[in-house]
């Protein structure tokens, strides 16, 4: 028996990282006793470790609640959690895109950021109706007052009746709960039309394959319905659908209006792409939902296991995590330096970051990772065009007519007193201001063009540092532009590092060749002979560093019999031999390779 | 023969780079005295009657103890176990903790050896180490020293010290070696965290020579003293022929050897068994084991499997210029040195840091200067 549709609710929570968004979902479990108080663990949704630890969700977890409200009626929420980073925006979109409304919270001693805006600008597009609540109220340096008014301002919506909240405390979360059944609308969608199912996440189960996370849109679907991806052409048997309690439970069907998940024996979640639409065979839709976009990787580094016998190993940590991740792409790459590793994809830094750390984590890999690359285009001078996410494979100089780079639009939102220092970092990185807005009295918002290879390693990080954590950034990718590109090369000791290369503007090449020699001096051990460092565009060698030759290597003495230390220094040593990389002569230990990143 | 080894772990005042177990604060040393004293006894009951030849108390500084103290812990021991009547038996003393009445109180403890920390004979870097004492007061001591009749006194000495350079060491050399003790230790310094200097040294308070100008005091230094009539026997210590420290060879042999106090490290064959273990490093840990009558370990012993024992060997044995002897190796282990490690042997050789002469496989003078990395082929 269908679920009165009236009583259905379908949302989404937005929030900047740490305004709170999974404390509220956490409390709002606990309202609807949808979760047992004694089986809470803070942050419920956000199931990784990761997720807990930076307080991001990676993974978009939907539940469902029943909620009695004051006017006596028992309704169905489904909570769709959302991404919270510029990396999953399509992710975001498609989540937005499987609900009516979306509840905004604001950390009311923070204001807006960079990234919630464009959060909001999503849900607008998606015609989601905005439930604004004001969070943290219980801080002493909260002033929810003026966090109404700024999103008055700045997104230009009233908030006046906006709850203001302690998601901590839970104070006022009930009023939450109210606003959602009176601001956002039921689900529309026709019952009796075929079938058209929303994928807006996909996970892999050990024991049922993947599922589809899914709002139905229109139609229906039950076990036994023959199911067709609209993207792919793919298609299954469904062998289980059901709902996030938030266990999964098995129902006998999902309706329009409902979300829910569907099993079909699906082996990896890339056959089930976000923002796919599933049909029925039987009774296909006509059209699918619209909203699709194919989603390519933008940041790209080689990733290789720190102990060249743990390779398999990385291998099948790879598949793994791929399972469940759609847009981590990987494939084999073999570096002299570094021997064989994996050329992997990924969406942006966050991303990247996040994979490599899982890599370490989850399947306690020691990992050398080299410098993110984005994609160049690369003209031949016969006219063949090349895309490179691999310094390596750039082709040689006088073989290529020009080069283009991608190009990001950026959003840095800030108090007003670090636009300077922020410039100033944009400029450094070859930005073109684009404008600047005054969100209200004392924020500011700045556009940028950017290289996105300037932004891939530390430019979050910087601007972080130079603002004293205010600023927030978003990006979006905007075009290719030609460029004055060049390749970086590094010689030790006479030999080229494939692993240490990296394309760079002409401009910034002087610069980052010195600085990366000198780093590589610092990190390279004295070895039994001198070692040059050289770095060089094309033939031309640009900067000259030396390691100096070991004199001695001795443990000064054994001090009162006390050998096992002396025995603990000698295996660590030999630990680290057997993890140093060989180019030609020279053993390079792991932070070598990290030094071409670590530079400013 | 095994040795037995003491620790004081009392000291004046804690160098700057000093990471062994010792406390300027002495309130415990009545309660410390008398958990060793527990030890020895847990000791004798707890293992095979053994006959010691060498005896060590070292530390800290045991020439901080009050007068009797030293004499007291060795009658403990004596009446314990049986050591040797022509026991090498040293005792680590700093100058400025010296009178004549301790030294007298020594000789007639039985020590007949004393080995003094000099470090520098520039006051200036004995500052910057936090020792307490001058170059001036150490000539005093080692008068003394001679005066009680003490005819086996080591020095020690560093380099690679803050601010110090080439000339300061072969400075320090050429005043010691004039002194004319029986042994030199030189070491190079070692920069251990957690002590004030490693603070000092990665915060630019302090900087340390170059690994050049360091090289350059090693290589200097021990030909400065072999000059002098000192012979480098091991990699950091010199001795007049027939002076060496037997207490250290013992080690370096990789012989048996009982530690006693905070902190001391074992190796006795039990059973048939090598076997290792070492006692806690915390002071209150010590004194609540020994007091309850149990033995103060920081582990459990642990049974050392043969290859280890052989790598031990070969290890410890290396440090000194004779080298390891192959007959003694094969007596120990019924295998010759060279089936064991044939393939490293024959890298190292190659190499020119390893060379076989006199049934003794000993590092050259370059294979010295990299027997971490020569061991490193053999693990």
């Amino acid at each position: 028996m269908a679920y009165d549709r009236k009583l259905i609710r379908n949302f989404c929570i937005i929030a900047h990282i740490d305004h709170g968004k999974s404390t509220l979902a956490d409390r709002m479990l606990e309202l609807t006793d949808t979760v047992a108080l004694r089986d809470m663990e803070a942050q419920l949704l956000d199931t990784m470790d990761i997720e807990r630890e930076r307080g991001i969700t990676i993974k978009s977890s939907p539940v469902r609640m029943f909620y009695t409200h004051a006017d006596g009626k028992r309704y169905m929420f489904n909570l769709i959690d959302t991404p919270g980073h510029v990396d999953f925006t399509y992710e975001v979109s498609r989540s937005l895109a499987a609900c009516e409304g979306a509840v905004l919270v604001v950390d009311a001693t923070q204001g807006i950021e960079a990234q919630t805006l464009a959060n909001v600008y999503l849900a607008l597009d998606n015609a989601l109706e905005i439930v604004p609540v004001v969070n943290k109220i219980d801080l002493p340096s909260a002033d929810p007052e003026r966090t109404i008014h700024e999103i008055e301002d700045v997104i230009g919506f009233p908030a006046e009746d906006a709850p203001r909240i302690s998601a901590k405390l839970g104070t006022n979360v009930a009023d939450v709960l109210a606003r959602v059944v009176e601001l956002v609308p039921p689900p529309g969608g026709d019952r009796s039309a075929p079938l058209r199912a929303l994928i807006f996440d996909s996970i892999y189960d050990n024991y049922k394959g993947v599922l589809c996370y899914v709002r139905i849109k229109e139609g229906s679907v039950r076990a036994g319905t023959r199911i067709r991806s609209m993207a792919t052409g793919a298609e299954f048997d469904v062998t289980e659908v059901g709902v996030f309690m938030p266990q999964l439970r098995v129902t006998d069907s999902l309706e329009a209006g409902e979300v829910g998940y569907v099993a079909a024996s699906i082996k990896t979640v890339s056959e089930t792409k976000v923002g796919d639409t599933l049909t029925d065979v039987a009774n296909p839709a006509r059209e699918p939902l619209p909203g699709y976009k194919h989603i390519n990787p933008m940041v790209f580094c080689g990733i290789y296991p720190a102990d060249g016998a743990d390779y398999e190993n990385l291998k099948e940590a790879l598949e793994k995590l791929a399972l469940n991740d759609a847009s981590l792409s990987y494939e084999p790459e073999t570096s002299q330096a570094l021997g064989f590793g994996f050329r992997c994809g990924f969406l942006g830094l966050l991303h990247m970051e996040i994979i490599q750390e899982r890599l370490e984590r989850e399947f306690d890999l020691d990992l050398v990772t080299t410098a993110p690359s984005v994609i160049y285009k690369v003209v031949r001078s016969n006219g063949a065009e090349l895309s490179i996410d691999n310094p390596s494979n750039l082709p040689p100089a006088a073989e290529i007519d020009y080069m283009e780079e991608p190009m990001v639009n950026a959003n840095v939102m800030t108090p007003s007193e670090y636009v300077g220092t922020i410039m100033e970092l944009c400029q450094s990185r070859r930005g073109v201001f684009i404008d600047m807005k005054y969100i209200e009295e004392g924020r500011v918002n700045l556009r940028y063009e950017l290289p996105l290879n300037e932004i891939i390693y530390d430019f979050f990080d910087q601007l972080k540092s130079k603002s004293r954590g205010y600023a927030s950034f978003d990006y979006e990718l905007k075009e290719y532009v030609r460029s004055d590109l060049v390749k970086l090369d590094f010689l030790l000791n006479g030999d080229l590092c494939d692993a240490l290369s990296t394309i760079v503007h002409r401009d910034k090449a002087y610069a980052k060749g010195r600085a990366v020699a000198e780093k590589l001096q610092e990190v390279i051990p004295r070895q039994q002979f001198e070692i040059p460092i050289q770095a060089a565009i094309g033939g031309k060698i640009i900067a000259r560093e030396t390691v100096r030759a070991v004199r001695k290597d001795v443990l000064a003495k054994c001090y009162g019999g006390d050998i096992t230390r002396k025995k603990k220094l000698l295996e660590k040593q030999k630990e680290g031999k057997k993890r140093m990389r060989q180019v030609g002569t020279v053993a390079l230990p792991s932070e070598a390779f990290m030094s071409v990143l670590r530079i400013n | 023969m095994p040795g037995i080894y003491i620790h004081i772990p009392f000291c004046m005042a804690k160098c700057r780079y000093c990471d062994f177990a010792s406390f300027a604060d002495h309130a415990d040393t009545e309660a410390y005295l008398a958990a060793l004293e527990t030890e020895m006894a847990l000791c004798r009951e707890a293992l095979p009657q053994r006959l010691y030849d060498t005896v060590f108390l070292g530390g800290g500084t045991p020439s901080v103890l009050p007068e009797g103290a030293v004499s007291r812990v060795l009658e403990a021991l004596t009446r314990k176990f049986r050591v040797t009547p022509d026991a090498e038996i040293t005792l680590e003393a700093n100058p400025g903790t010296l009178a004549a009445d301790k030294l007298f109180e020594y000789r007639s403890a039985g020590v007949n050896r004393l080995s003094l920390g000099l470090q520098s004979a520039n006051d200036r870097l004995l500052k910057k180490l936090g020792r307490i004492h001058t170059y001036a007061q150490f000539l005093e001591s080692f008068r003394l020293a001679r005066e009680t009749g003490f005819d086996n006194v080591s020095a020690d000495i560093m380099y690679g010290l803050p601010g110090q350079t080439p000339e300061d060491h072969l400075d320090t050399i050429e005043k010691l070696a004039s002194l004319g003790p029986e042994h030199i230790s030189a070491y190079s310094l070692i920069l251990e965290e957690n002590t004030p200097l490693y603070t000092d040294v990665t915060g630019g308070a302090q900087s340390l020579p170059d690994e050049d100008a360091a090289y350059e005091m090693h290589r200097q230094g021990i030909a400065l003293l072999e000059a002098r009539g000192y012979r480098r026997y091991e990699i950091s210590n010199f001795a007049r022929p027939g002076c060496e420290s037997r207490h250290n060879l013992n080690y370096w042999n990789n012989g048996e050897y009982l530690g006693l106090g905070l902190n001391a490290h074992s190796a006795l064959r039990i059973g048939e068994k090598w076997t290792r273990w070492s006692n806690t490093a915390r002071l209150s840990d010590y004194i609540q084991a020994c007091g309850s009558g149990e033995r103060p370990f920081a582990g459990e012993p642990q049974a050392i499997p043969l290859a280890e024992e052989m790598f031990e060997t070969v290890m410890l044995g290396l440090r000194k210029t004779e080298g390891v002897s192959d007959a003694a190796f094969r007596a120990r282990f019924g295998r010759r040195m060279g089936e064991v490690f044939p393939k490293a042997i024959e890298r190292l050789e190659k190499k020119g840091w390893l060379a076989e002469a006199d049934g003794f496989f000993r590092l050259t003078a370059e294979g010295l200067d990299f027997q971490n990395l020569a061991l490193l082929e053999m693990m």
